[in-house]
Parts: C-alpha cells; structure tokens; sequence
C-alpha cells in the first residue's frame, strides 16, 4: 500500500492489487489471529456506539486510510478497476481528528445520528516484514438507518489493513476500504468505514 | 408584461402556476411531478449544454469514458485525428449499449448483441457478415452511425448538446463567460483532472440541489455552521451571524441562470493573517493571497492569459463559488490546512437527473497542470476532505436535500412555495469591469431566482 505521487484521470494506472498480499499466514484460532479478530469486533463496535474518542485512542499516528473509487472495465482491463488516484476518503491522524472533533459539534449528516451496524467478516491475517505488524483483509457490511425512512441505506467492502502491536495492543496504522460500487447508494460518508 | 408560459400540465396547472414570477415563488410541487419531469427532459436536458467531463481523462486516440447526459447515456471518445467524440451510447440495431466499461481504450465499439460496430467518433462501420449485408439491403451506412451530440471544449472541459443548431457554447454562457475565464481559462496548461470522478445518488429531484448551485450563500452561516467552528472561514462558533463571514461580496449572473459568487480577497485573507492590500499593486496582492490552486510562479501566466481587468478582479474579489445552468455547482475556493498550507480546492459537481426521484452527483476535482505534485497531492486531499461523498461541507447538503424531496410529497406539503424574495436588484458597484446582472453586497435570493427565470424560459419553448 504506497502512498499516491502521481494523479491522473487517465484509466491505465488503475491497479489489480486487493485482498491479502502477505504468504506468511497467521492462521484462523490461532492466539494472534483471536486477539486481531478480537481487535475488528472492538473497533466496530466503538464507532456503531458512536464512542469516536475510543475509536481514535485504536488508530495510529502515521495513519493511512483511504477509499480508493472502483470503475466498471471490461475485456482485458476487466480487473483493473481500483483506480487509486481518486478516493471517496483520503485521510490522516490529523483530518481523522478534524472529523471526529467536528462530529461532536454541528455536524447535520450525523445529528440526528444514523443508527449504524458494521458486521465484519471473512478475516484472513498474515505477517508483515515488520515485527508486530500484522496485514488483516475483512469483508465489512454496513447497514445504516436515517431518522424515520423505514429503508436502510447499505454498503459492502474489503478492507486491507495494517495492524501494528503497541503495548499490548493493536493500533491501526494502514486501512484501504476497497468499496463494492462505481456509484454508490449511500447519500454520504458521514460515517467511517 | 410577462410573456404567457405556453406550458400546462395534464390537470391544467400551467408554468406560472408552478413559477410564480409576480411574487418570487416556486411551488414545492416542481420537486415531485413526472409529467413535469419528462418535459425538463426534453426541454432542458435534450436541449441545452451539459458538461460531461475533462479532456485530461482521454489523453490518447481510442481512449473513452462513459457519462450521462441526464437519462442518455453516451460515449466520450478521441479519435485519431484528436478531436473528442459524443456519441449516443445505443446501438441503433437492437437498443444494446455499445460499450458496457466506465473508461478504456477502443480503436472501435463493438455491440456485444449482434455485433454492430462504431468508430471513436460514432461512425458505423459495419456488422458481420458483410456480404448478408446485416445492417439492411439497401439502407445507407452512413444513417446507421450513433447519435452524434455537437461538443465544445472550453478550458479542456467537454461540454455536448443535441441542440445541434442551437445556440453557441459561448451564447450559452453569455455574460459570465468574463468571469468563468478567470477559473477555467487562467493558465497556460490549464487544469487537469486528478482522477475519475466520485459519483453516488441521492434520493431527491435534480432541482433541489441545482437551485442551491445559483449561487445558495446564505445557506452557508446555518448548514455548513462546522465551518466557522472550525476556523476555516473565519469568526467563531458564538459570532457566526454577527460577523457573517463569506457573505459580503459582489454576486455575478446572467440571463442564461448561471452565476459566481465573488469575495474580497482583503477579507478572505484576514482569515489567515491581517494583512492589508491598501496602496499594494494586482500583483503584490496576487502574491500575498495567490488565488486557489494557483501558485506565486505561475502569477506570469494569469497576465498572459487573462485581461488587465480580469486579474485585477482575480485578485480584489476572486469568483468563488456558482453553477452553471441547469445543473452545474463550481466551488474554487480557498482551503487552508491542518499542516498550515492554503493550496485550495478546486472542484466541479454535475447534478445529473435519474428519475423524478433520484439524482446522481457527480464530482470532479482539479488542479492545475502546472502545480507541484505535492501541491496537486494536497488539493486531492482538501477537495476529498471538503466536498463530495465524505466531504465535511457537503455531507451536511446530502443529508438535507432528500428530507426536502420527502416533504415535496405531502398533498399538503407540496402546495408550499419556495420563497425567493430577499431581493437587493441589479447594481452596478462602482468601477466593476465585467458585464452582467450584478448584486453587491450580502448575498441574496437575485442569482437563485435567475436560476429559476432560465428554468421558466426553457420550459416554455416546446
């Protein structure tokens, strides 16, 4: 995951790359595994709560997180289609702030708050070249429900991270959310994926 | 006199029933009707000029992208010779689409269906079997090419109409082209698309969010509030209608409903440091607050590109924010950063129709050619951060808009009106250069209401 140098509306630099790039597993039950798993359910649970000062306290400094957009290709190009020169989100540990600070304050798209439910699944983990840090890939569902409209507005997504052990514990340093739609049915990203 | 709008609707309610030009209203009915719907459709959408994207996006011979033209799906294609092709994206055989990708690269469009195929610029070529002569016995090929939009390539950005003989690109923009050249038409290289646009839908009519585009200030103190408390446009959480800041200015438009919004540079800079312009020439001024985008090595290039008088409005009161009619929102504005930096952000939005119900918001971000990388890195990351799918302006319109299309619905609620009489009337402020219908000072209802005398005029011309 590299951070972009070079933006360009031209198609050719989208890239195949997704799911789980290490080839040392850490494997499904085991202890590492558990604590990382453990890990998701925590962060998913603190942002369904709207607990965002948790949240943060899980995420790391050199934080990455970014939503690349998807295109629809065909024929031989049919693959590429993470275009990562445009992002629905493109953020740091300091606009993660800026977000989070202006949630508590008039931020309309969430007050009303949605009523969001993030279930995460298909958690595949593996070794990273640096000590402690582990590569996580998981599936996100997201339902979201806004003030009284009966519809829930929904969206899938794999997620790539980076989750690097900090006393004990894991803190997010790298997330890619790669989403599932060119154009997408949610009316806004108010809320962090 | 006000000419008879020569639009009525199936129940007998005509135009000024909806448009009500003697009081300033606007019946909330417009947001929900289907019969008016398919009138936008063909009186509007069919018939004026859309913008559809960036050259930047198709620098080689072959290469497409695909976008809409309201409900109209089409091909935007260069061909060998350069030029850059709209073409209607159904096969004149069956219906099929012809090219199913987003964006790519074809020297030719093959149905998939029966096999029809098309140049970059629509042209037919053939179908299989030449010798069965699929494409009908004695039909003329050249009857068999797609659907072909007349384009206008203005600041790199590719507009089309199926007005063919309708008016120019720069009849369509009138008097405001003077003050779109000073966004679009400033620098050498000109602006360059950093990426494929962000898209998602919102469950609200076209209109609830193309008549905030006529130029919507006062919307700003309120909804986007997180802005002042912030510190990104100055003043404080408790001051924000005392000092109202952004409001003051001078409000551009035209008959065509387009408009900018233009704000002192002098006080947009109190923001970031007290400096006064007093006594300070155009270009120290330019140098002291470089408009959005633009770099203090690139100033040269504003006085080659642009009139005296355009640069010097550049820099005492820059165009900030607007739209083109019917469906465009500009927001070239100034963004200052966590890390210190005030790169700005540069973005276009299209407010494409789907359904009386539903609209696509399309939005494309910029930057100069010219600039650095990591300044091009960081207007990516302002106009991400500020606009759009998550941005922390627009997020707050996103969640407006559809509650207004709920209410539209109401048998009740939809007999409301929009009001649009906080009036200040054309005035023409003292030494002002550029031509148009001009209103100085706070932002008022004039340019939105303009907005809807543009929509009035299309819709009476069958």
């Amino acid at each position: 995951m590299t951070w972009v140098t070079k933006s360009t509306a031209a198609p050719d630099s989208t890239t195949i790359l997704r799911g789980l790039s290490s080839r040392r597993r850490v494997p499904v039950g085991s202890a590492i595994y558990n604590r990382l798993l453990e890990t998701l359910y925590d962060e998913a649970a603190a942002l369904d709560e709207r607990r965002f000062d948790d949240w943060v306290a899980m995420l790391a400094k050199d934080l990455v997180y970014q939503a690349p957009i998807r295109l629809t290709r065909t024929g031989a190009n049919k693959d590429r289609d993470v275009m990562r020169t445009m992002f629905h989100l493109d953020e740091d540990y300091g606009s993660i702030l800026m977000r989070t600070g202006r949630l508590q304050k008039s931020a309309w798209a969430e007050d009303p708050p949605s009523r969001c439910r993030r279930f995460v699944t298909n958690v595949r983990a593996g070794e990273t070249d640096a000590p402690g840090e582990y590569e996580v890939v998981s599936y996100l569902f997201l339902e979201r429900s806004r003030g009284d409209n009966p519809h829930n507005e929904h969206m899938t997504a794999e997620r790539r991270d980076v989750w690097r052990e900090v006393d004990g514990a894991y803190v997010l340093s790298r997330r890619e959310i790669i989403v599932d739609q060119s154009v997408l049915g949610m009316s806004n990203f108010a809320v962090f994926l | 006199m006000l000419q008879h709008a020569s639009l009525v609707l199936r129940d007998g309610t005509s135009l000024d029933d909806l448009i009500m030009r003697d009081t300033n209203e606007v019946s909330l009915r417009v947001m929900t009707d289907e019969e008016l719907y398919g009138h936008e459709m063909e009186r509007i959408f069919a018939k004026t000029w859309l913008l559809l994207g960036h050259e930047s996006e198709i620098p080689k011979a072959g290469d497409f992208i695909v976008r809409d033209m309201a409900e109209d799906n089409v091909i935007v294609a260069r061909d060998r010779d350069g030029s850059v092709n709209v073409s209607l994206n159904v096969c004149p055989h069956r219906g099929m689409r012809v090219c199913l990708g987003e964006a790519g690269n074809k020297p030719i469009h093959q149905c998939i269906y029966h096999g029809w195929a098309f140049k970059p610029n629509g042209d037919f070529i053939g179908a299989p079997i030449e010798k069965e002569k699929m494409h009908g016995n004695n039909v003329d090929k050249a009857s068999l090419n797609l659907r072909k939009a007349r384009v206008h390539l203005y600041g790199g950005l590719i507009f089309a109409t199926w007005n063919v003989d309708g008016p120019s690109f720069d009849e369509y923009l009138g008097d405001i082209k003077y003050y779109m050249d000073q966004l679009f038409c400033r620098t050498d290289s000109g602006l360059e698309l950093l990426g494929p646009p962000q898209r998602f839908v919102l469950p609200c009519n076209w209109k609830v969010p193309g008549e905030q585009s006529g130029s919507d200030g006062f919307h700003t103190l309120t909804l986007h509030r997180s802005l002042m408390e912030g510190g990104v446009m100055g003043g404080t959480a408790e001051t924000i209608y005392d000092q109202a800041p952004g409001m003051y200015g001078v409000d551009v438009s035209c008959v065509g409903g387009h408009s900018l919004r233009c704000l002192e540079a002098e006080k947009t800079f109190k923001m970031f440091a007290d400096v006064p312009f007093e006594g300070k020439s155009t270009e120290e001024r330019l140098n002291l607050l470089t408009p959005p985008g633009i770099t203090k090595e690139m100033i040269p290039q504003l006085f080659r590109n642009l009139s005296a008088d355009q640069v010097e409005q550049l820099a005492n009161i820059p165009p900030q924010v607007g739209g083109m009619f019917p469906n465009v929102l500009i927001a070239f504005i100034f963004a200052p950063r966590t890390d210190g930096g005030s790169s700005g952000a540069l973005t276009l939005h299209t407010y494409m129709p789907k359904g009386p119900n539903q609209v696509e918001f399309i939005n494309y971000i910029f930057a100069e050619k010219d600039a650095p990388e990591q300044m091009k890195r960081d207007m990516l990351q302002n106009s991400i951060q500020a606009t759009g799918t998550s941005g922390t302006i627009e997020q707050d319109d996103a969640d407006v808009w559809p509650v207004i299309m709920r209410n539209a619905r109401g048998a009740v609620s939809k007999g409301i009106t929009l009001k649009y009489q906080a009036l200040h009337g054309h005035e023409r402020p003292e030494g002002w250069k550029g031509e148009g219908l001009l209103y100085p000072g706070f932002t008022k209802d004039d340019t939105q209401w303009n907005w809807w005398l543009a929509y009035h005029k299309l819709m009476s011309e069958a």
